[in-house]
Order: structure tokens, then sequence, then C-alpha cells
């Protein structure tokens, strides 16, 4: 990685408990969490965990239930403390922080949007989204301005003497998103932020996100146990099992070369021509002017290609990036990408 | 092998012993509490009535927004006025505001306290259930030891000791069950401890710790009879007249005195309840 990370998350290891502490050394040791909870009764949440996080891209963190991976975005903002490891963010180690500097690492530098909302119900959708500046000590009339245009921004014009019952809940969690940019923090944690919606409401948000994202740039940590969800938002993706960290990197790499069967079984049931992207299958260096019908982006999806070249597998396109020819893409390839790379037990499956 | 007599004398004879010394510390304590009786008693009854009825309608409607309860409580009083009960009932009416009010004061923080550490909780639930299932007329015996008959602390204390129990409760109860998901994310947003408590956990426990009021304020009245006994003034002087001599036509009368200011105390708190609960769900 090119760029210094916002976030890193070094030799992380949260150990839940009676006394951590004392079977850590074991757990250092190598001591696997089936062992751990037979002979100690301590349960291993998260094992050895590095995760560097890029600053203004979307970082999923994926993984089913139980995984870790809501105990994991805890412990950027120290809502949970690890037993052992470290968390730098911005190159300092927050858990050095005492609790003054923690809450103004809270107030000004992160910011939560949660599963539930967890929004105010007492305080109307204004005082809501208004709910950081207004714990740093300003008066409402010094934030509305602020809240409104965050407000108005995710589509919630007018709704502001609102209270949150009042809202539906796609609308509630627009307001716990206004409520994370008006902060103005750099960092956003979204921990299931629309598991709990319909799917419709659903892929609004996702695309809310996008767009807010396009134009921010914020750091996101994004939690999630949907594999589309994540593919469709993750610049780098981090997948988590039981505590420890399978495979991480860009979307399309994981997708492509899964390092690990529980990755294959992942992603075996995912729409690849809606993830996966001309860069990733076409083959790169000199164009062949004579071989090539047209030219496509080098961030299509193969979706679209496949609906250009009309599923005509002979045909071959020029890859264009950033106006130069990059490589050429050969439907066949694109084919050939759309199935999981080694499953012999493909042709046994559909007999 | 000792007798019941010997260990009732005993306790008997050790409460006489550090009575005097246990004096010097309540009495300026608790002086303060006769005081507020004395004067609110003096303000409820000096008060004529046609400054008294309008003030209880308009707090009456400025707590529940309702006409219909500010007329029901005017005619409830009108009533108890008809039959010549008025004084007796501004009496009642002023120790029940007196004690519900210093049980407010004192309850909510110390619910505050249960419902921050799991030890106080431990260390205060069985006081509790001591105070709320102790037969009422037990607290009275040390206390008119303590006490001279004639001092309204004495009725005043009593009556605290037996309502205070739900307001606790009710308050500790409450703030423990805020829900967890918003008091993380007070947390995630940088909320300082003071920040949490009056800015997110006594507003979202204020249904319940209203209900604690509610509750306090129907034990006061229960406690007013039997602190008649002891001297307190009001209705429950009339109560008390009726078991005495039995004039079955008094009794009765003031017993349903006190039921109509029940009802009153009762639908006015739940009012004020409703609306508070109207706004937050």
């Amino acid at each position: 990685m090119t760029k210094e990370p916002k976030i890193a998350i070094r030799n992380l290891y949260k150990i839940f408990g009676s006394d951590p502490q004392s079977v850590l050394p074991m757990v250092l040791d190598g001591m696997g969490k089936t062992e751990l909870m037979e002979k100690h009764r301590h349960v291993l949440g998260l094992s050895d965990i590095n995760v560097d996080i890029p600053p203004g891209e979307t970082t999923v963190i994926m993984g089913l239930p139980g995984s870790g991976k809501s105990t994991l975005i805890r412990h950027l903002n120290r809502l949970i403390d690890p037993t052992s490891g470290e968390v730098l963010v911005n190159g300092e180690n927050i858990l050095d922080y005492d609790e003054k500097r923690l809450r103004q690492l809270r107030q000004h530098e992160m910011s939560m949007v949660f599963q539930k909302f967890a929004l105010l119900p007492h305080r109307t959708v204004l005082q809501n989204a208004g709910m950081a500046p207004a714990v740093a000590g300003q008066s409402e009339r010094a934030y509305a301005e602020e809240a409104r245009k965050w407000l108005n921004r995710v589509g919630l014009e007018g709704q502001e003497q609102q209270y949150p019952h009042q809202l539906s809940g796609g609308m509630q969690q627009r307001v716990g998103i206004a409520r994370a940019l008006t902060s103005n923090s750099d960092i956003m944690l979204m921990d299931e932020a629309f598991s709990a919606l319909d799917p419709l409401i659903r892929t609004d948000m996702q695309d809310l996100l996008i767009d807010l994202q396009a134009e921010l740039h914020k750091t996101i940590v994004f939690i999630t146990h949907d594999l589309d969800e994540a593919l469709k938002l993750a610049n780098h993706l981090v997948i988590l099992k039981d505590g420890y960290v399978v495979q991480q990197g860009e979307p399309q790499d994981i997708l492509l070369n899964p390092s690990d069967p529980y990755i294959e079984d992942f992603v075996s049931d995912i729409n690849r021509a809606r993830v996966l992207r001309v860069r990733s299958v076409m083959a790169k260096g000199e164009v062949d002017d004579a071989a090539v019908v047209g030219e496509i982006d080098a961030n299509d999806m193969l979706e679209s290609v496949i609906a250009l070249s009309k599923g005509d597998t002979g045909l071959n396109y020029a890859v264009v990036e950033d106006g130069a020819r990059v490589g050429t893409l050969h439907i066949k390839d694109l084919v050939r990408a759309l199935v999981p790379a080694d499953r012999p037990d493909e042709g046994e499956r559909v007999a | 092998m000792p007798q019941s007599r010997d260990l009732t004398r005993g306790l008997e004879q050790g409460f006489l012993d550090i009575k005097d010394g246990l004096k010097v510390v309540v009495d300026p304590l608790t002086q303060p509490l006769s005081w507020a009786l004395n004067e609110a008693l003096w303000l409820m009854q000096a008060t004529p009535w046609w400054i008294m009825i309008p003030v209880l309608m308009l707090i009456t409607w400025a707590v529940s927004r309702s006409v219909k309860l500010a007329g029901f409580v005017a005619l409830c009083f009108g009533f108890l006025a008809f039959i010549d009960f008025y004084d007796y009932t501004m009496q009642t009416l002023a120790i029940i505001f007196v004690c519900a009010f210093i049980c407010v004061l004192f309850g909510v923080p110390i619910g505050i306290a249960m419902s921050r550490s799991d030890k106080v909780q431990r260390a205060m639930i069985p006081v509790l259930d001591m105070l709320q299932t102790l037969p009422p007329f037990v607290y009275l015996i040390p206390l008119i030891f303590l006490f001279s008959v004639t001092e309204p602390k004495l009725y005043g204390i009593a009556i605290i000791l037996y309502a205070i129990v739900p307001v606790i409760r009710l308050t500790d109860l409450g703030i423990r069950l805020v829900d967890a998901d918003v008091i993380e994310a007070a947390d995630a947003f940088g909320m300082t401890k003071r920040q949490k408590l009056f800015g997110v956990q006594i507003p979202l426990a204020l249904p319940n710790i209203m209900a604690g009021v509610n509750q306090t304020i129907m034990m006061s009245l229960a406690m007013v009879v039997i602190a008649s006994l002891v001297s307190a003034p009001g209705l429950g002087v009339l109560v008390l007249r009726g078991i005495r001599s039995l004039e079955l036509g008094v009794g009765l009368v003031s017993g349903l005195g006190i039921v109509l200011l029940t009802i009153i105390l009762d639908r006015v708190t739940k009012a004020a309840l409703a609306r508070i609960n109207a706004s937050q769900n």
C-alpha cells in the first residue's frame, strides 16, 4: 500500500472471560479457540488481527455472525478495549489516550452509524443530527445550519422537527448517517448499518453511501455479513472468520484468487458479472488494433460488457484507462472469469 | 433458656441507651422537615378556597393539558368543601405534597446510585424490601421515642420511610432499562458520564420514574391515615374518630374523601406520565 494507513490495527487480540490476561500468553503461543474454551473457559474473540485501513476509501470487514466483526469495529473507537495489541489512528496509539483525549477522538475524529439506528427518542431529528456538536457544547442554534445541510443531503428536507419514532426505518438510518456526517469527522464507522433495512431500501442506502463517498472521501469502515453489499461498497475487503482474518485485499482479487476453501464457498454464489470489472480480467499490454471491435473502460462491470457484445464470445475489446489503451479484453476470458476457478466438483453438481 | 421477653426487653433497653445520642444527631437533621410541614400546612389553610382551587386546577392543566381533568379536580374539591371537609383535605394534601417532594428529592438520587453500581443495588434491595413489608405501625414506635408526638416530623418521617421505596426502585429499574444501543451511541459520540446521565438516561427513564412518583404518592396517602395516630392532621383524624367513637358516618365519609383525593392525585400523575410517554414512542 502506498498511502499511510489512516487506521492501523496491530497484533490485536481480544479474549472474553473472567481473567483474560492470565490466558493471553497461551493464546500468543498458538492455543486455538476450542482448546481455550475447553481448558480455560475463555472465549477467543479476536486473534492476531492486522489490518491497515487506507484513508479516503471504504474498507469493508465481512464475516458471518459470530466472526468478531462487531467486536473488531468497537476496538477502533475503544467502545471495547483489546486484551493485547495496538490501534493506531493517524499514527497515534489510541490505547494510550486518557479519557478526555478519547472523548475528543470520538467527538471530532470518528463517528459511528449503528445497526439499530440508536437515535435519541426524546430529541428531534435536528437535535439527533447535531449530536456530535451538541456533545462538544454547541447550542442548537450554532449547529443547526450544519445539521440541516447534512439532513438535506441525505434526503430529509423538512423533517427536522419530527421525532425519530415518526420516521420509517430507512429514514431513521438516514438521520443516523446525517448525525455521523455532521460531526465532520474523517472516519466513519458503520456497524451493519443497513442490515436492519428492507432489501429495496438497503439498495437505496448503499447508493446514497456510494454517492456521498464519491463526494466526501471519508475513511469508512463498514461491517456487514452480506457479501453482495461488501463487494458493492468495498475498495478494500477484509474477511473475518472465527476471530481471525482469512483474507484481505482488493475485492476483485479476493473473488478471482480466493486463498482458502472458506472464501471459495463464500464467493461461489455471487453474480460475478455484476462485481468484477474489466481491469481484473483483461490481458495487459499492447493492443492489436486490427483485432478489437471497440473500446471499453477499465472500470466497467463485466455485466455491461456482456450486454455490449450481445453475447458474442469471439469479440475482443480495447481497454481504456485514463485515456490510454492499457490492454485487451477477450470475451472468452470474460466468460471463463464468470465461474469460479479450480472447481472440479462443478460438473458433478450439475449432474 | 432466654425467653422472648428477655430479647424484647434487651432491645428496648439498648434503644433507650442510644436514644439520647441518636437524638442529638437526628433531631437537627430532620428539623427542616418539621418546618416544611408546618409552613405547608399553614399555607394551604391560609390560602382562601377561591384562590386554592383555581391554582390546583391550573397545576392539573399544566401537567396534563386536559381541561376535563382540571374540571374534575374542581368538582371533587368543591364536593369536599360542600360537606365541610375542605380544611381537612387541605391538611392532608399539604402533608402529601411535602412528603412526596422529599421522597423524590432523595429517592431519585438513591435510585441513580443503585443503577450505576451493582454493589449499591445489592446492598439497598434488602433495605427497600424491609421498608416496604414492615407493618407501618412499627416505624412509629421508635420514632415516638425519638421525637415528641407534637412534632410534625414524627409523622413526616414515617410517611417518607414508607412511601420512598417505589420511586427508588423504579428509578433504578428505569435507568437500567434504557436501551443499551442508545447508551452505546452516546459513548461513541464522546458524551461524558454527566451528559449521558442528564441527556440520555434520566430522560429515557422518565416514564418509569414518573410511575414511581405515582406509586409514592399513593403510598403516602395510605400512610397518612396511620400517621394520624401520632397527631398528623387531616382526613386521617376523621377516620380515626370514626373508629374510636364508632361514628359510622364520619368514618365512611372521610374514607370517601381520601378515596377522592387518591383518585385525583392518581389521575393527574398518570396523565402527566401519558404525556411523557406520548412524546417518546
